[in-house]
């Protein structure tokens, strides 16, 4: 009878061929990739700022740099609901301690939240590596529900907490900038911001971690007995997640000059996440930058042409229920199943 | 002494009105694993149905119920058609329908705020700020009444589902969708009249709501989750678990608020569903979900 057990050098051979193919794969897949399109944006977006030399666009960067907070917001949510598959309703929890804990700073030492915002991140994190903890120990719509209560339990906390403001907040010193000038370091934060949350999106997507995240996704129990550990994975991209957001807080308190719990807290800043990544598509890389410049464009129109924030939260329920119904896997999502996603839009 | 008896009478009869408004939403979770985050917000929609009915025609709340219902009951089976009935083929159907039913309480979130603005209202019927005395203690007669309403739709709805055919059926594809199937029920025409029967509870407990507690369209984001905690405290889909779940924790909710502040009072609610999802997350009644 002839060896049929594998002896450890045939393994290794077979184990060796693999990994040959699979890097020939990447090489492929990273030959097609439009890196052209990224760094083009990127340039542009730097040199946007100069256009204030001729005249006042304060407008536009406005707009721009709202974008590119929405942009690190909801790609940085998409690492938690995109990837893993757990939607937080209560995300903006991590925006608004940001926030805070870098507006406080601000408020009583004089520094900087642009400074201190990587540290408003690791607060933030923390915080979510804690509720992580707890509450993704449960799944589906128990976590969702949760995820609610997370946001309104944090919001009674903050609106009675009277060493930060309570309900009535607390103003920050204003810029000393000439107004021509005022937006910019902001907006260079925010987009210093985005690009980190979009390079660490693309990172994990493309790593051994994101792909456990993805099994997560598809199935919690085959995941674990493949040897995932799910409960560590899980709590990490919550960690994750909430450092970005953290960090998107601390910058926009010193932007808006104040910090009031009703404009951290608000279901719209959550659903407005959640929202931007669905319709662009979850769980892509992609998805949420191209889902938070529609819907900030959109919302920008909504305010212009109707005015009041009612009608605002009439039209996003609208347009969330639609796109649920009949775009669930989002823009980039679905042209990605017909084979019809432009190169620039393909990041996977 | 008094003041504990006074506390616990109080607490038990906000927990009529709970049991009522989370009770559709119990019914809604158990036979279609909907959970329903536009329950509240379909409260809010009934309130301002017996609200408009008092201001306009001078209809007392108890007496527009039966409206305030059977409008939402409407509203229910045409949300139903609409959203829900093509999302039963999904396969991420429990996640999708939470994630669809948060865009809906937005939509009727921002249809109340844009026609009638988000200004504090309260229907005010004449019992609305009376009370019984009895010595040193007294009952609200609003809560009361409202308590003794919302009790009693309960009870039929709870004999209404043990002993009609449609109570069976409802029951039946509560326990095995599948099963109830092969049986020859019809699953889809029960799921389209479970979920009106889930939002005329919705309406019927927002014409309780309109006297006893002041309402704005917005504030149906509060009661989500204080609406969650008794669903999930008494297991999802027991309406015995939500009813009992309700009573407990309005009560233990009126001690903490006599004790620590009407703030605190509603922190109850949310500490507790953190406690229940994590020591207990099938509640007091359920079984253990398939997926957890």
């Amino acid at each position: 009878m002839p060896e049929t057990t594998a002896t450890p050098d045939d393994i290794e051979g077979v184990l060796k061929a693999r990994k040959a193919y699979n890097e020939d794969l990447t090489r492929t897949a990273r030959k097609g990739r439009l890196w052209a399109a990224p760094i083009g944006l990127v340039a542009v977006l730097a040199a946007l700022p100069l256009l204030q030399f001729t005249g006042n666009y304060n407008y536009l960067l406005h707009l721009v740099l709202y974008i590119l907070m929405y942009v690190t917001m909801a790609s940085s949510w998409n690492i938690l609901g995109g990837y893993t598959g757990y939607i937080s309703l209560g995300h903006n929890v991590f925006f608004c301690i940001g926030g805070y804990f870098s507006g406080m700073l601000l408020a009583y030492f004089d520094i900087s939240t642009i400074l201190t915002a990587p540290l408003a991140g690791i607060v933030a994190a923390a915080v979510g590596f804690g509720v992580g903890l707890i509450t993704l120990r449960v799944r589906g719509p128990s976590f969702i529900i949760s995820s609610l209560a997370l946001l309104m339990v944090v919001r009674i906390l903050f609106d009675n907490w009277a060493f930060i403001g309570g309900a009535n907040g607390v103003t920050l010193r204003l810029m000393d900038l000439p107004v021509q000038w005022s937006k910019l370091p902001y907006y260079y934060a925010f987009l210093v911001i985005a690009i980190a949350t979009i390079t660490t999106s693309y990172r994990i997507k493309h790593s051994k971690f994101g792909l456990g995240l993805r099994a997560i996704s598809q199935d919690e129990v085959k995941a674990e007995s493949a040897g995932i550990n799910t409960r560590f994975y899980k709590v990490l991209a919550f960690a994750i997640s909430a450092f970005f957001v953290g960090m998107a807080g601390a910058v926009w308190g010193e932007y808006l000059t104040y910090l009031r719990p009703n404009i951290f807290l608000i279901i719209l800043v959550a659903a407005n996440m959640v929202l931007m990544s669905i319709i662009g598509g979850k769980g892509t890389v992609a998805g949420p930058i191209v889902g938070a410049i529609m819907i900030v464009i959109f919302n920008e129109f909504f305010l212009v042409t109707l005015g009041s924030s009612e009608i605002n939260i009439l039209a996003t329920g609208v347009v969330m229920v639609l796109a649920l119904l009949f775009f669930p896997n989002g823009l980039v999502g679905t042209l990605a199943n017909k084979n019809k996603l432009p190169r620039f839009l393909d990041w996977d | 002494m008094s003041q504990f008896i006074q506390i616990l009478i109080l607490g038990l009869s906000l927990g009529g009105v709970y049991a009522l408004m989370a009770s559709g939403l119990s019914l809604v979770f158990g036979v279609m694993r909907i959970v329903n985050l536009a329950h509240p917000a379909l409260i809010i929609a009934g309130a301002f149905v017996s609200y408009w009915c008092f201001t306009l025609y001078g209809i007392d709340p108890l007496l527009s119920l039966p409206i305030s219902a059977t409008v939402l009951f409407f509203v229910g089976l045409l949300l139903y058609k609409l959203v829900f009935e093509r999302e039963a083929r999904n396969a991420k159907y429990s996640e999708m329908t939470v994630l669809l039913t948060f865009a809906v309480a937005m939509v009727i979130d921002g249809f109340l705020g844009t026609l009638f603005s988000n200004t504090q209202r309260i229907t005010s019927p004449d019992y609305a700020t009376d009370a019984f005395f009895f010595g040193e203690i007294f009952i609200p007669k609003g809560q009361l009444y409202a308590g003794l309403v919302s009790g009693a739709i309960i009870l039929a709805l709870e004999l209404f589902l043990r002993f009609t055919r449609i109570g069976y059926a409802i029951r039946a594809t509560t326990q095995n969708r599948a099963a109830a199937e092969l049986l020859g029920v019809n699953v889809n025409f029960i799921s389209l009249l479970a979920f009106g029967i889930g939002v005329a509870l919705a309406g019927a407990a927002g014409s309780l709501v309109s006297f006893v507690f002041s309402f704005f369209p917005a504030k149906h984001w509060e009661w989500i989750a204080i609406l969650m905690s008794l669903v999930v405290l008494g297991g999802m889909g027991s309406i015995t678990g939500t009813v009992v779940a309700a009573f407990l924790l309005a009560v233990v909710a009126a001690f903490v608020g006599a004790w620590a502040g009407a703030t605190w009072s509603t922190m109850t609610f949310f500490l507790a569903l953190f406690v229940i999802l994590l020591v207990r997350p099938q509640g007091l009644f359920g079984e253990k979900p398939e997926n957890a």
